[in-house]
């Protein structure tokens, strides 16, 4: 499969071509999601949902994705009041050569001469992104996440353990894979730190569980209850590895605690999101945070059926065969032929990786089709 | 063949139903290069587990190559294996505290 990526003057090279439409705070969402709604397929959108306070997480978040390597470039809105300072925020994706304009509604003069001023600057900036030079990509250049939601029993018989064996593929071509969700790695922390690269990794893994388990304990929030003993899980700990299938089987190479600090390396890895970076929540924050931490596409598995989408594209896999039946529409990848018992793990791993590849060398995703913006 | 259970490691002493499973039905489960068929000693609902193997009493039970609690009893082959016979030490006395019956 020949993949032709987009290159950007950081480096970077990306399997999609977006110009990012980027809000500051909550008050200028919406000019933000007008401005999305006027080019939907060439720009995307994300922010700072909050207040007037300047925070720093949620502004490294915001920045690390304008730097995306799918951002061509950046229309920064802020109102103009508030603590993140939109100019602030454009100079730090500017600093990497690719274009971005800021605009404060109350300096420009309220939402309409926003709208003419941004949309002008967009336009330029999605011809300008047209232009970019297109480079071959390798599988080994890709950086692939893996998330699940609404789970049920098949998802961590067949999708999870599914996800898990495309990603070791793609590693074995020489890529970088990665899952989240330590708050369900419950109990996996000797199983990861005997994975792990080496002391300071299996320690870095130990405590991110470990914090997680204390705060799970003293909390007395364990995401566990009688459905999941219904469903047939024993304990805690096989509705975890039920997670941890996700992860393959290769080395850990490290955890991703900041955004950045993947920088280049290659193998298997846990991200985490940057403390109060959260700009969303839920699934979409999850996808969000793979983009964050420079994944080009993601992979989830759902079993209840999740639609959700994300600023990058989303293989959604299923294998639950009722559900299918309802939410086929928003499924990318049936893996229902595994619950059924038609078809093996090892059999239908290889076609996942190839989906990926595919996904990467410009085959829309079923939420891209549909225009899902999580924002 | 329609497959009746999944065996999600080669290392593992149980398999998963991926149907409802009944009483003195003969169900074969594989992967990789191991195979393992048993005849079930009791129904095993869609999604729940069932031994491969004879386990005793305190010995580690294995899914995903990983243990996922401690045999209670002596389990036999084909025999369910749940809650009333497998219980995790690391999270299971917690269960008062947060309504946990494993």
């Amino acid at each position: 499969m020949r993949i032709l990526g987009y290159a950007r003057p950081d480096g970077q090279v990306g399997i999609r071509n977006k110009v990012s439409i980027i809000y500051t705070v909550d008050c200028s969402r919406f000019v933000a999601q007008k401005l999305k709604l006027m080019f939907p397929e060439h720009t995307q959108l994300f922010g700072y949902p909050g207040g007037c306070g300047f925070q720093e997480g949620p502004v490294n978040k915001v920045t690390a994705l304008g730097n995306h390597s799918s951002s061509a470039g950046a229309v920064v809105l802020g109102l103009g009041c508030e603590g993140t300072d939109a100019y602030k925020v454009a100079d730090a994706i500017a600093a990497t050569g690719r274009p971005a304009e800021a605009i404060k509604i109350n300096e420009a003069g309220g939402d309409i001469v926003t709208i003419e001023k941004a949309s002008r600057a967009l336009v330029s900036l999605i011809q300008q992104a047209s232009t970019a030079e297109r480079v071959e990509m390798a599988p080994a250049d890709l950086v692939v996440g893996s998330e699940c939601g609404g789970s049920d029993a098949t998802s961590g018989l067949a999708s999870n353990p599914l996800t898990g064996a495309a990603g070791d593929l793609l590693i074995e071509a020489g890529g970088t894979y990665m899952h989240e969700e330590v708050s369900e790695l419950m109990g996996c922390a000797d199983v990861l730190a005997e994975r792990a690269v080496n002391v300071e990794v299996a320690d870095d893994i130990r405590a991110a569980i470990e914090a997680s388990e204390k705060a799970c304990f003293e909390g007395g929030r364990f995401s566990w209850g009688y459905g999941n003993i219904e469903g047939g899980l024993t304990s805690i700990e096989e509705k975890s590895y039920g997670c941890l299938a996700k992860s393959g089987s290769k080395p850990l190479e490290g955890v991703l605690r900041t955004y950045g600090s993947l920088a280049g390396r290659k193998g298997y890895f846990i991200s985490m999101s940057e403390p109060g970076s959260g700009t969303f929540s839920g699934d979409p924050e999850g996808i969000n945070q793979f983009a964050a931490h420079g994944c080009h596409l993601a992979m989830f598995t759902t079993g209840c059926g999740s639609t959700t989408g994300g600023l990058i594209p989303v293989i959604k896999l299923l294998a639950n065969p009722n559900r299918m039946q309802l939410i086929a529409d928003n499924v990318d990848f049936d893996a229902t032929p595994i619950v059924r018992g038609e078809r093996t793990l090892d059999e239908m791993a290889p076609e996942l990786y190839q989906e990926i590849l595919a996904v990467a060398a410009g085959k829309l995703t079923k939420s891209e089709i549909h225009g899902h913006f999580e924002a | 063949m329609n497959r009746k259970a999944i065996l999600l490691n080669g290392q593992d002493d149980v398999a998963t139903a991926l149907a409802p499973l009944g009483r003195g039905e003969l169900v074969e489960a594989a992967v990789g290069e191991r195979r393992v068929e048993v005849t079930l000693l009791e129904k095993v609902p869609f999604g729940h587990k069932y031994a491969l193997r004879d386990i005793a009493a305190g010995e580690e039970v294995l899914k995903y190559g990983l243990p996922i609690g401690k045999a209670l009893e002596d389990i036999r082959a084909g025999a369910w294996v749940h809650v009333h016979n497998c219980r995790s030490d690391r999270f299971g006395h917690r269960h008062q505290k947060y309504g946990v019956n494993a």
